[in-house]
Order: structure tokens, then sequence, then C-alpha cells
């Protein structure tokens, strides 16, 4: 078919030119002599023929097609030639084809109808509403005939035609509702007309002809060529092209071999699709039926609705905040799901809102997820009106915990911002030491302390020329002490394995008679005023260390002889494991406590944590905690009479009349090398060297105290060396081969409660008794104390514990008091030499560490 | 909440410190210890300086977010911590 489309089309251009003499298109096509009556072409077949013409017309061109009221029209009936042949004239000058240049287009503008065209050339003209009755139309167009005769301008005919029918729309379908709001065509050629409209409508018109039209309309501007009879007669020379071919429908076979499984199936498909076919005609299965569909009357109908507020919204928009948009969307999904009342209306609110937003919004995503966020916002302000009356959620939730905890600790910072910064060296600018862990006050403290510390540098330096002659001090730098503790003593120091910023404290009343309630408090450096954990209890603090291994248990031992773990994690007062219940528990004060990463040696496991405690009933135990608290008694102290000196091992004699065979054991102290043996201070004043092997006999024997041995402490460099103190007012040192004390110093009559090896020196020690702080320094003097510090009045230092990292050394006294002194000025020469206390004060002899 | 309050307390009386101001997000006081004026004030003004100071560090990082800003200056030290549902504001004179 597609090639002849085009030349029936051509042909029936050229039947029509002949028609409508006024078109130019007719002129050129020539040759269109044609008599009107066009009732001899055949109605429907060529109707159909010419809706295919209609339907190619279309379909290929692209501008120009505008094809609809076409040649086709020739195939109506005689009565309304007029109607037909002015439509034709219509037509003719409507059509465009291919081969003919028809840019100039058909229908040109009426005069008298106002036409508006927008920049865009498209035709905007509001189209009238009112269809005046096509029948009317009909008288007219025989004028029309008439006056065809002569050569009218197209514009004319259209013109006239325009006016009389303005709207049919059905046949010509979109395009002339569009367009012209006039067709040609009338009613009353009603059924061929229609169902070419019909056909018409079903090619897709573009907007594009449409507007193409419009504007060809509109730029209408060949002169109107006369046609004569010579151009009418005329040859054309019709170019037939084929179109491509156009596939509407390609249902491929489908091959399935022989033998494959489904061969099997579908034979037996072909085979009934057969029969099915054959039984078809005669089949009562399929009748041949017609229906009737009824079209519902269709109805207009009004509807006025409120109107629609529209509302621009803009919001500026970061990429954080569409990250905090979607994170709260999240976030707030999250909340429904705990199952509470209000989160749950919160979580409804929002598509709500959003839906009420969309509107309004722009189809912009960024304003959109903006928009989301206004509506979270306005979620959480209205959440928080509720909230304000209950402010107190916020004040509990723990982000306002943590938040206060951070303020506090900053404030503790300004305050005590020099002093700490002097603690932690900071003003020693070569070499910034940070000896913190990242923190962001830190870093803040270390800018400010080092523009303030450069000017304090300036001032070391000018001091250190001169420093020779400057005694070494203890500075104080401050003091943890809070109302809490106030009226107990410190009775026990510790420092965190891992956290070199905490530091517990243990507090106890140790007059003989009372018993009060005591506290074991963790402490931070940054948080002078005001303990981080505070554990309470009804009995004094004896003794309290941090493990290695698991650096959030601390150990506390009590006066009735109970030692509880805690976990300081979490803030309870009540204790992981206690050891209250045990029966092995001590029955008298535990007077050490200490955590010991022991090897197991034969079994070669790995090193295993155990807490070794000793106390006045005389034993030293060891802890382990497995499923609860499992003691094993390491020793059993017993008491030494002085004579038994020369045997080492442990007599009794009958004579004496012991009132208990236990020793108080008060002190102990393990090698650090070796933790197999350690040291054990008595209450008679005895030391022993024990072995954890052996729970029954002491290895060796130091007598050299009269009164009980508060403190023993091996040199951190020199493993021979040990150091103990006693109530006899005197500190010792002993060498570990030698029964006989090795050097005693008595500087004061008073009681010395506690020693301490420096960790940076092998020389240096301190020693707290009751009036001042001491320390001493071997290298330089081995009669009187470097710095001697001397307390208030009323107040007895206890405890003495030096910072690892820093020149630090903490003092606890008999107030509650923990203060923290600086060592400055110290003799420089004691970074060397760590380990040759042993030969500098006797002379060389082996056992030292290098 | 009465560990929160004693907190609060300790703060206030230690040196320094002049005042402590929680405000809610839109900007309105919910708990003081100064007087009213001077907390309306203080939490006006440092609205839109926190909002400013956080969409900065959030601007660079979505992830990142402000967790505490402090402005020195002569007579004073504000610190300001900064949250989803709240801001907690302490003035603090330096014991400089």
């Amino acid at each position: 078919m597609t090639p002849g489309k085009h030349s029936r089309a051509s042909a029936r251009a050229a039947d029509a030119g002949r028609w409508g003499t006024g078109t130019p298109e007719a002129a050129r096509e020539g040759g269109a002599s044609t008599p009107p009556p066009v009732a001899t072409m055949p109605t429907s077949p060529g109707n159909s023929r010419k809706q295919q013409n209609l339907w190619l017309s279309v379909g290929p061109q692209a501008k120009k097609s505008i094809s609809f009221t076409n040649t086709a029209r020739g195939g109506f009936t005689k009565s309304y030639v007029g109607a037909n042949q002015s439509r034709m004239a219509m037509s003719k000058t409507m059509t465009i084809l291919p081969e003919i240049k028809t840019e100039k287009m058909n229908i040109s503008t009426p005069k008298t109808v106002i036409q508006v065209i927008n920049p865009q050339g498209d035709d905007v003209t509001p189209r009238p509403l009112y269809r005046p009755d096509p029948h009317m139309g009909t008288a007219k167009p025989n004028k029309l005939l008439t006056s065809q005769e002569g050569s009218y301008a197209s514009d004319y005919i259209s013109s006239y035609s325009l006016y009389q029918n303005t709207l049919n729309p059905s046949m010509l379908g979109q395009f002339t509702r569009s367009v012209l709001g006039s067709s040609t065509v009338t009613k009353s050629s009603v059924s061929t007309p229609e169902s070419i409209a019909e056909d018409l409508e079903e090619p897709s018109y573009k907007r594009e002809k449409l507007t193409s039209f419009t504007d060809l309309r509109v730029v209408r501007a060949t002169p109107e060529k006369v046609v004569t009879k010579e151009d009418l007669q005329k040859t054309i020379e019709i170019t037939l092209t084929e179109t491509e071919t156009l596939r509407f429908f390609n249902l491929p076979t489908i091959m399935v071999s022989v033998e494959s499984e489904e061969a099997e199936k579908l034979l037996r498909r072909n085979k009934n699709y057969e029969t099915l076919c054959r039984n078809r005609l005669g089949n009562d299965l399929y009748v041949e039926r017609m229906m009737q569909t009824i079209n519902g009357a269709p109805k207009n109908k009004d509807v006025q609705c409120d109107k629609i507020i529209k509302e621009d919204k803009g919001v500026m928009s970061s990429t954080w905040d569409l990250y905090d948009s979607y994170n709260a969307m999240e976030l707030s999904s999250l909340a429904a799901k705990q199952s509470m009342l209000e989160s749950t209306s919160r979580a409804s609110i929002p598509p709500k809102d959003r839906e009420q937003r969309m509107p309004g919004s722009t189809t912009e995503k960024n304003s959109e997820a903006s928009s989301l966020m206004d509506i979270e916002n306005v979620i959480l302000t209205t959440i928080h009106d509720d909230e304000e009356d209950h402010s107190e959620t916020i004040l509990k939730s723990d982000k306002f915990r943590q938040a206060l905890f951070f303020m506090e600790r900053v404030l503790m910072e300004n305050l005590f911002q020099p002093k700490l910064a002097a603690y932690r060296q900071l003003r020693i600018l070569k070499e910034p030491e940070p000896e913190e862990p990242a923190d962001f006050l830190e870093s803040k403290k270390l800018e400010e302390s080092q523009e303030e510390g450069k000017k304090e540098e300036e001032e070391e330096i000018e001091i250190s020329t001169e420093q020779s002659t400057i005694p070494a001090i203890l500075e104080r730098l401050w003091s943890f002490s809070c109302d809490l503790t106030k009226g107990l003593s410190v009775s026990s120091l510790a420092w965190n394995k891992i956290n070199p910023d905490l530091l517990a404290v243990g507090y106890g009343h140790f007059g003989f008679k009372e018993q009060k309630r005591g506290l074991a408090c963790c402490w931070s450096i940054k948080n002078p005023m005001w303990p981080e954990r505070i554990y309470q209890s009804p009995y004094g603090a004896t003794a309290v260390d941090f493990s290695i291994g698991t650096p959030n248990l601390l150990a506390v031992g009590y006066h009735n002889g109970t030692i509880a773990i805690y976990n300081v994690q979490s803030n309870s007062n009540v204790p992981v494991l206690d050891s209250s219940e045990s029966p092995q528990k001590h029955l008298g004060p535990v007077w050490q406590l200490q955590w010991i990463e022991q090897d197991r040696g034969t079994t070669g496991d790995d090193k295993r944590e155990i807490l070794v405690s000793i106390s006045a009933d005389g034993r030293i135990s060891k802890w382990v905690i497995r499923k609860g608290l499992d003691s094993h008694d390491l020793m059993r102290l017993k008491r030494t009479t002085a004579s038994s000196s020369k045997k080492g091992g442990e007599t009794e004699k009958k004579g004496e009349a012991l009132i208990s065979r236990q020793a108080p054991g008060m002190c102990f102290a393990f090698h650090p090398k070796d933790t197999n043996i350690y040291l054990a201070g008595t209450e008679e004043g005895h030391i022993h060297k024990c072995s954890c092997s052996y729970n029954e006999q002491y290895l060796d024997t130091y007598r050299g105290h009269k009164g009980p041995v508060y403190k023993i402490a091996w040199n951190p460099f020199c493993h021979d060396v040990f150091l103990s103190c006693s109530a006899d007012w005197g500190v010792i040192i002993w060498q570990q081969e030698n029964t006989k004390p090795f050097l005693s110093f008595y500087p004061t009559t008073y009681v010395v409660y506690d020693v301490a090896w420096s960790p940076k020196s092998s020389y240096i020690f301190a020693a707290a008794n009751e009036s001042r702080v001491e320390i001493w320094d071997l290298h330089t003097s081995t009669l009187d104390p470097l710095i001697v510090n001397v307390a208030n009045p009323g107040i007895k230092f206890t405890t003495v514990l030096f910072a690892k990292q820093t020149d630090c050394l903490l003092v606890g006294d008999s107030d509650g008091q923990v203060a923290v002194y600086e060592l400055r000025n110290m003799p420089t020469a004691l970074d060397s030499g760590q380990g040759d206390i042993i030969d500098t004060l006797l002379g060389p002899k082996s056992n030292h560490q290098g | 909440m009465a560990e929160v309050e004693e907190t609060l307390k300790r703060f206030q009386s230690q040196k320094g410190v002049q005042g402590i101001i929680m405000v809610n997000t839109e900007g309105i006081p919910i708990k003081s210890t100064m007087d009213h004026p001077t907390t309306t004030q203080y939490a006006n003004l440092r609205h839109s300086f926190i909002l400013n100071a956080r969409s900065t560090v959030h601007e660079i990082d979505p992830q990142n977010d402000l967790t505490f800003l402090r402005i020195r200056s002569k007579e004073n030290e504000i610190m300001v911590v900064p949250d989803k549902a709240y801001f907690l504001i302490v003035i603090q004179n330096p014991t400089e």
C-alpha cells in the first residue's frame, strides 16, 4: 500500500484542485480538472483509502502534514456537494502534500477574526464557545460555490467557512479544535466524515504540527495565483517514494527442539489449537454476538473548591542542614518505636505536615529537605513546649550530665590553670610533653599556658642561671579536698594504672577508739574540687589499689577487714565484689592491698592477677576473682621473738605467753622483678622476706625497727635495696642480703607514716611523718633531708605518693586533704646514675641494675 | 536529679562564677541563677552566635558537631555547651 498512497493522495489533491479553483495549491497541483460531482467516487472503500491517505500524510510528514481535511472529503454525497465542496476547498487549502512545497499555508488568517499569537508564534486565540448550527452553514456554501468559480483567494473561502462552521471537533479531531475552532466539516455529512474523523483521531498529531500549522497560518504570504486552464492541464511531476517499513507487530516463532522436555507439551498445545480452530466455525462455544455498550449521558458538573493558599518558601540549606534533617528523620522514626505516646504522635505529625507543606514547597530538593527540617524543628519545638514544663527531663538526661561534667572541668581548668600547667609541666616548653591523652581541654590549656608560659620561661631562665644557690622546694600546687572528706584522714593513695590522671584515695578515721564512716574516692586531676566517684561505707577505708589488668577495678580494704572491689566506670555505691561473706575474710583492718600480676610459673600459664592483702589478723591472703572473691592464704605471720634471730626461722619459746600467735601485718611489698618474693612488715617491727611458695616459713627476717613497720618500699631501680619506715620515728634502708639495717634515719621524733621512692631517681625518697614531709636525696646528703615541708599545726601527714610522670608529690593528711606539691629545683644530677645507689653509698658492689 | 542540682550548686559556689543559664532551643531561658534582664540578654545574644558556630563546624564535615564553645573576653569568660535540646551557658570571671 505504501507506495501507492502518496500517489493517491496526490491524485486526490489533484482532483480537489480542480474544484476549488481559487486555491493556489490547487493551481499548483494543476491539472485538476475533474468535474465537481464527486459522487462517482466510491464511498466507503474510498474513504477507507482516503483515510489511509490521510493517515499517511499525517504520519511521515513533519511540519507540513496538516492533513486533516483532505481530499478525502471528495467522497461525499452529492447533496452536500456544496458544503463538501466548501469543505473541499478548505481541505484543499489545508492539504499539504509532501511533494508540494507548501510552506505558505492553507488557511490564512481571516481578516475579520482577531487572532492572538504569542511570541512563539502559537496561536492562542480564544476560541469561541458558541457553535452555530451546522445546518445553517449548508445554505451558504452554495453561494460560495458560485463565487468559487472566480478566482478567489483561498482565504476568502476559508474565512467564510471559518465563520460558519466553527466547530466540529469530532471531525477533525484535536487538530481543528485547537487550531481554528473552525472546521469546514459540517455535521450534515455525518457518517462518513465522522468515520473519517475517528480515523483522523487515530493518528497521533503532534503538537508541533499544530503549532506549525498556526505558524503557517500566520505566515502565509504567497500571493494568490490565478489558476488558469493551462495550469490545470499542466502535467505535474509526481515522485513516488517508498516509506520505510513500519512494523506494528512482530511475534517471532518459538522453536523448540523435538527432543526437549517441552516438546511434548508444545505438540499437545499445537494440536489443541488446531482442533479449536477447526471447531470454531460451527461450535456452540463460539457465537457471534453483538454488544452494545451503553454510554452514559455525560453530565457537566461544577465544583467549587476553596482557594488553595500557596506559599512560597525558601530556605538556605547547607550540607550539614541536609545531613541533620536526614538524621533527624531517622531519629524521630527510631523514637517512635520506643512506644512513648509523645513520640508516636511526634512521628505521625511529620507525614501530615509534610503533606500540608508539599503544595507550598518548591520542587527543588533542597528546599524540600529544609522544609522537612522545618517540620522537624516545628515538631521539636512543640515537644519542647511540652518539655519546658518538665524541664527536669532535660536536667536528668545524660547528655546534660555530660555537659555539666565538661563545664565543671572547664571551670576548674580556669581556676587552676597555672597549677595544672605546673603539674603537667607545661611550662617547660622546649619539649612540651602533653602527658595526657589528647583532650580538647588540654590543647586549649596548652595554648593558653604557652602564651603565659613564655613569660615565665624567661623568668625561669633567669632563675636557673642562679639556680645553684636556690634550694629545692616543694611548691604546693593545690589540694584535693571537699566537704565530704573533711575531717577524715587519708589512709592510702593509689594511681590508676592506665589513666594517670585518676587517683584513688581512701579515707577513714584512725583514732583508736572512733570508728566512723569511711570513704573511698576517685579524684581526677582535672577536677580538684570534687571527686569523680565517691564510694561510701560505714567503715574507714584503709587501703586502696587499682587493678593492673582491668584498670577499672578498684579494690578497697576496710577497717573491718572486708575487701570490696568497685567498678569505677559506674557510679553506684555498691561494690562489684565483696569479701564480707567470705569465710576467709580478714578479721582485722586490711592495712595494705595490692594487685599483683603473678606468673603461674610451673604451669606456664599467663600472668594472672591476684589481689594480695595483709591485715592485722596476721594473715597475708591472696584473693582471686573467679566467681566470687576467693581467698587463699599466702602466709600466716607468726610472732617471732627477738632471740630467734640466729636461725632466721621462727621459733617460739614456750616460756613466753603470747596472747596471739599471729603478728599483725602492717605492710608488704612485692619484689619488683620476682613476684614470688615479698617483704612483709609486722607490728612487731620485723620485716620478713617470704615467698609465695611457702606459706609457713619466712625466708628471712630483717630486724631493725622497734615499732610497727608502716611501710616497705623496694627501690625501683636498684632491686636490692628497700626502704622501711616505722613508728619508731625511723626510716631505714636495707639491703636485701643483709639483715641488718643499711642506713637509718631518725630525723624527728615523730612517727613516720609513709615512705616512697621517687620514680625518677634512685636516690630520692619521700617520707611523711606526723609533722612534716621530707624529701631525702641520698646523693646529696644522707644526714639531712633535702626538702622539708612543715605541716600546718594540727595536721598530720599520713601518706605520700609520687606522681609518675611529673615532678609532683601527693601528700595526704589527716584532715582529708590530698595536697599536690611540685618538686622544684631539684638538683639536676639526678637524671644519671639511677642504679648506682649502692655504689655511691657503699662503694662498688654487685647486684645493681644499670 | 538531686545530683544535678548539687552539681549546679557547686558551680555556682565556685570562684568567679557569675551565673549559669539554661536555654532551650528557642532561646527562652529555662533555668537561671542571674537576674532576669541579664539572663534574657545573654540568652538572646548567644543564640544566633551558637547557631553560627555550629553551622561552621557542621558545614565542613556534617558528621562533626560543636561540643563546646568558649568566648574569652577581658572581663569574663562565657562557656556554652550546645545541645540539641538546650544550651548551657556559664559565665565566669577568670582568676587571672
